[in-house]
């Protein structure tokens, strides 16, 4: 690749793509380690329990709101 | 890097196109995404799965640990879902 292509909009476009779809799958990471180590107590069966299910989608999006929270907190602070 | 080559006269550095390039680099990254799941998966099945290691797997272990990478896809999906939703919400 010759260094004129490094300016090619499609790249700057796929890296861009690229990097956003890595910042996703590190959160969604990231969130099913905590929310597994939190929700999923017992030996692993065939399948989760409906309380272990809720447990894990509701553990994500209190994760989501405490994030909002704690930007807003650290906002009003500077 | 001589994959990457289209073919040039050889007069100057190997020539790849943009296109190449970028199926390269998506591979890559599916690999990387698919070794960092990997070693997760396998992090948290051991401590589920292998509470007391024994000189050998006992068949209770050896049943949990596929059962386990099964719950920890869904947990992935389930969490993955959430995050979508909780996104559109904001």
């Amino acid at each position: 690749m010759d260094s004129s292509a490094l300016n090619s909009p499609d790249l700057q476009r796929f890296l861009n793509q690229e990097k956003e779809k890595a910042m996703v799958n590190e959160m969604v990471a990231k969130l099913t380690s905590v929310c597994w180590d939190k929700c999923i107590t017992s030996t692993p069966g065939n399948k989760f329990s409906s309380s272990e299910s809720a447990c894990l989608s509701n553990c994500a999006q209190r994760f989501m709101d405490m994030t909002m929270i704690i930007m807003k907190r650290v906002q009003s602070m500077q | 890097m001589d994959s990457f080559s289209t073919g040039s006269s050889g007069t100057g550095p190997p020539q790849f196109s943009t296109d190449e390039f970028m199926d390269q680099m998506k591979v890559q990254l599916a690999q990387a995404y698919a070794q960092e799941f990997l070693e997760t998966v396998r992090e948290k099945c051991f401590e589920k799965c292998i509470t007391k290691p024994g000189s050998s797997l006992s068949g209770s272990e050896s049943s949990c640990v596929p059962r386990c990478v099964d719950r920890y896809i869904e947990a992935t999906g389930i969490v993955g879902r959430a995050l979508l939703t909780s996104r559109s919400n904001s």
